[in-house]
């Protein structure tokens, strides 16, 4: 067991996981696998985010801190931005392609429609609240909730870690600002504070194979219930959507990021993917970028041999503004649900959703479920009702677990992009 | 660009504030939408005061561990560093008390009319909850409830709530302390941790006021357009009220120096307050005009030495330590501002509260010590401490600039006082040095 590499491992347990599933929901072990099993997928899932915040916060700022030339750090985080923005933003545009060509939200029946609508009004409701105050703020709040009001506080939640970022970066840029004796302890200490993490998430991944395996199993038992009957009509009504959002997904991930890869990184995109296959398998099974970040940040620094400081301030920013999945899931839904309802989206329409979707992604924290929050906001921008998000609410477990793999790999991208241009530098 | 860069800070803040101003005025007369400036000026402001309430907690924790374990050095030395800190910390109490008697009995946020006190209210969502959990805390409060709060049960929870300001102080003065008692070489490490944590936290608060002008213009801008909205008067109003509170801050900063200060010199020197009040003078006019006493400290120390006879071992300990640490003006100050924004805005302050914010300031004029813009800073901290909302902030910041001027002023001569006050305790004053130089000096 202990010879076999890591990712074979965590494959395994995938599989152990799937299997469990079904035979636990085929002969109704579903309490049992819920009182017995789900637990541990819970406790790997937060070990990984107990992680989170203080690994972001040391690996920005020691990223910042050892770029040493303002610059530098100017560059990098100009070039950063721009790729994460443009690239989120052809993603969401090939969404809309698929979705407005493919015209999932045409066949799907007014009566199923409200039925599916009715079961999930109260799930809408809740989020409705929520939605609500980021429909009040003004167009500026976004950058207005970039700053912490204080960050012991901000470090509380795993929401704020934008908030955290800022800090992170603004505290690097105070160390590279100072005379190095000065701040030699305060390095020395987040030097170490990054070893210890580090070999903290070493212990946690020993885990992992278990982990995954409660995971999957408990999610394939919870979409099934003690009734897969009704598990599969669901999945017949809203299938078509599912599947052209995954063409598009599959249009990302073997369309667009080959070219990318081979144009602007030294990899090819087999090696580049294989290289990353222990992160895409985490962030599947998690679906939590933020989870992921100790292991995006392992593979991307020792197999793809991308620079630390780089790796250490493209990723963690990376994890949270840098969406290419929620992107396109954002615009194959929006345009999903107009449609849906009846709606023909104009042109402008069309690229307020493409915009939209983009800003949804960066602001969306990264944790699971969040992306359904800003749909909201990317609804309302066209002018599409609200009640049409309990149509994407009942397949968005999967969705997400799917869509947060190119949300990790897109980040590792645009880090491996980042370190070769400085290269040449 | 470069141009720009020549211009000193507070020039720039000056001129954030009229053209914020100017800005806010033409914006009524002219009655343009409120919604623009809402939505695209203000957020700069609010960003801004972000940004300082986000330094202030760690601000507190590095610069007074650091602060307490320095000083404690100070004072194992000599019996005079005792006696130095001790005086400091007196004036200091005297200097806040003033303020807030004074800003009591003037009521200048009271000035205002109901109806904008009331929109004020609004607009910073100083809510009734706030109002009413105060009510509540007053009703079942023993005498000594604020010290038992004082001491936190869970520091990173107090840590991450600003309102709780005095607790993560009291916990890095305990930090100091304990410090102070490690042995040298097994403390040395956290030390120089926190050491490096101050630096960078001061880098930190640089960067932010480098946008303050901006910061500024935002939120007089949008405070007037907010507040007065379609009717000038309104604003006209509010700037009568900021004259009223002006008054006050620079009311108690006169009697400091026309009442304490002679008092104090009358009764621990022989020096006479005429002599001092004139040898002292240039050093005043320097504090005045760069509003900052660690750029007047050269002179302040040879006025010291030269004019008034202050041995030169008492001041080249004194003063540089009051230069960073003893701020009677600023504390003044803290005190008339928080009670002013409380005022406008309503909120009734309790005399627990008020107490507080003599601590609070007091404290936290030791642990900002040497911070640029540390003023900015310390008011956040005054203000989060009694949970007065800080974007009230915007209602004091238009007569900053001037009141600087004056209470830098203050904070120097309140140095030098302290240092004669030393020096002639400890026999160090020599009185006829100061009697041949004011004879012999021409009128400056």
């Amino acid at each position: 067991m202990k010879k076999l590499p890591l990712h074979s491992r965590i494959l395994i347990g995938m599989c152990l996981g799937i299997l469990w599933g079904l035979l636990a929901s085929n002969f109704g072990w579903v309490d049992f696998t819920i009182d017995w099993i789900k637990p541990f997928g819970s406790i790997f899932v937060n070990l990984l985010k107990l992680v989170a915040v203080p690994l972001v916060l040391v690996t920005i700022i020691l990223g910042i801190s050892s770029l040493s030339d303002l610059a530098k750090l100017t560059r990098i985080g100009t070039q950063t931005l721009v790729l994460f923005f443009s690239i989120s933003l052809i993603c969401a545009v090939i969404g809309l392609l698929f979705a407005a060509s493919l015209q999932p939200g045409k066949y799907l029946s007014a009566e199923k429609r409200d039925e599916i609508k009715l079961k999930y009004a109260d799930d809408v409701g809740s989020r409705m609240g929520v939605a609500e105050m980021v429909k009040d703020a003004g167009p500026l709040q976004i950058i207005e909730d970039l700053v912490p009001g204080n960050i012991f506080f901000a470090s509380q939640d795993n929401r704020n870690m934008l908030q955290v970022i800022f800090f992170a970066i603004l505290f690097g840029l105070g160390i590279v600002l100072s005379p190095k004796e000065k701040v030699q302890g305060v390095i020395s200490f987040f030097d170490g504070v990054n070893e210890v993490i580090l070999k903290m998430v070493n212990i946690i991944m020993k885990y992992a194979p278990i982990g995954v395996f409660a995971l999957i199993g408990a999610l394939i038992v919870d979409m099934a219930g003690n009734n897969p009957a009704d598990a599969l009509a669901i999945l017949k009504v809203l299938g078509i959507f599912a599947l052209v959002f995954i063409a598009a997904l599959l249009a990302v991930m073997f369309g667009l990021y080959p070219i990318l890869v081979r144009s602007f990184t030294r990899f090819k995109y087999l090696e580049f993917l294989r290289a990353l296959v222990p992160a895409q398998l985490l962030a599947f099974s998690t679906s939590s970028s933020a989870a992921t970040l100790p292991i995006t940040l392992e593979c991307t620094e020792k197999n793809l041999k991308v620079r630390e400081e780089i790796a250490g301030f493209v990723l963690p920013l990376g994890i949270t503004i840098n969406m290419h999945g929620t992107a396109v899931h954002q615009a194959v839904s929006a345009v999903f649900i107009a449609q849906a309802f009846g709606h023909d989206l104009t042109l402008t329409q069309y690229a307020i959703v493409a915009f939209t979707s983009v800003l949804a992604s960066m602001g969306a924290p990264a944790v699971p479920g969040a992306g359904i929050i800003m749909q909201l906001m990317v609804l309302g921008a066209i002018g599409v009702e609200a009640e049409g998000l309990a149509l994407i609410l009942a397949v968005d477990r999967p969705l997400d677990m799917l869509r947060t793999i190119p949300n990790v790999v897109g980040d590792a991208l645009v880090a491996s992009i980042i370190d070769k241009r400085e290269m040449e530098q | 660009m470069s141009k720009l860069k020549a211009i000193p800070l507070h020039t720039k803040i000056l001129i954030g504030l009229v053209l914020g101003l100017v800005y806010g005025m033409v914006s009524i007369q002219m009655g343009w939408s409120a919604e623009f400036t809402v939505d695209y000026i203000k957020p700069v402001g609010t960003i801004f005061v972000r940004s300082l309430k986000m330094i202030a907690v760690p601000l507190i924790l590095a610069s007074l561990i650091i602060g307490v374990a320095n000083i404690g050095d100070i004072s194992k030395l000599s019996r005079m560093g005792g006696k130095t800190l001790g005086i400091f910390l007196i004036t200091t109490i005297i200097a806040t008390s003033l303020g807030l008697f004074l800003v009591n009995t003037i009521k200048p946020g009271k000035k205002l009319p109901m109806e904008t006190r009331e929109s004020l209210m609004m607009l910073y969502n100083s809510t009734a909850e706030s109002k009413a959990s105060v009510a509540a805390q007053i009703k079942d409060s023993t005498p000594l409830q604020p010290l038992v709060d004082m001491v936190p049960e869970n520091i990173v929870q107090s840590a991450t709530d600003n309102g709780s300001m005095l607790q993560v102080v009291f916990f890095a003065i305990i930090c100091g302390i304990a410090l102070l008692q490690v042995p040298k070489n097994k403390g040395a490490t956290v030390i120089a941790f926190f050491d490096g944590l101050n630096e960078i936290i001061i880098k930190i608060v640089d960067y932010i006021m480098i946008v303050a002008p901006y910061g500024v213009f935002a939120l007089i801008a949008s405070l007037i357009v907010e507040i007065a909205g379609d009717s000038p008067e309104k604003a006209w109003e509010l700037l009568k009220a900021l004259l009223w509170y002006s008054m006050t801050v620079l009311a108690g900063l006169l009697l400091m120096m026309t009442v304490v200060y002679p008092i104090l010199l009358k009764l621990f020197s022989k020096i006479k307050y005429k002599d001092f009040f004139k040898g002292m003078r240039p050093a005043m006019l320097l504090g005045f005009s760069t509003s900052s006493s660690s750029a007047t400290l050269p002179v302040t120390m040879e006025r010291v030495e030269k004019h008034l006879g202050v041995s030169e071992e008492v001041s080249s300990f004194v003063l540089p330590l009051g230069a960073t640490i003893n701020m009677n003006g600023t504390s003044l100050y803290q005190g008339v501002a928080a009670i002013f924004i409380a005022q406008a805005l309503d909120l009734n302050l309790t005399i627990a509260q008020q107490i507080m914010i003599v601590l609070t300031a007091t404290l936290a004029a030791v642990g900002s010590a040497g911070v640029p813009g540390a003023g900015m800073v310390m008011l956040v901290i005054v203000l989060e401490s009694v949970g007065i909302p800080t974007a009230g902030i915007a209602l004091i910041v238009a007569p900053d600039r001037i009141l600087d001027m004056v209470r830098t002023m203050v904070n120097l001569t309140g140095d030098a006082a302290v240092a004669v006050v030393v020096a002639s305790t400890e026999g160090e004053l020599d009185p006829d040095l100061t009697r041949d130089n004011i004879l012999t000096q021409t009128p400056s």
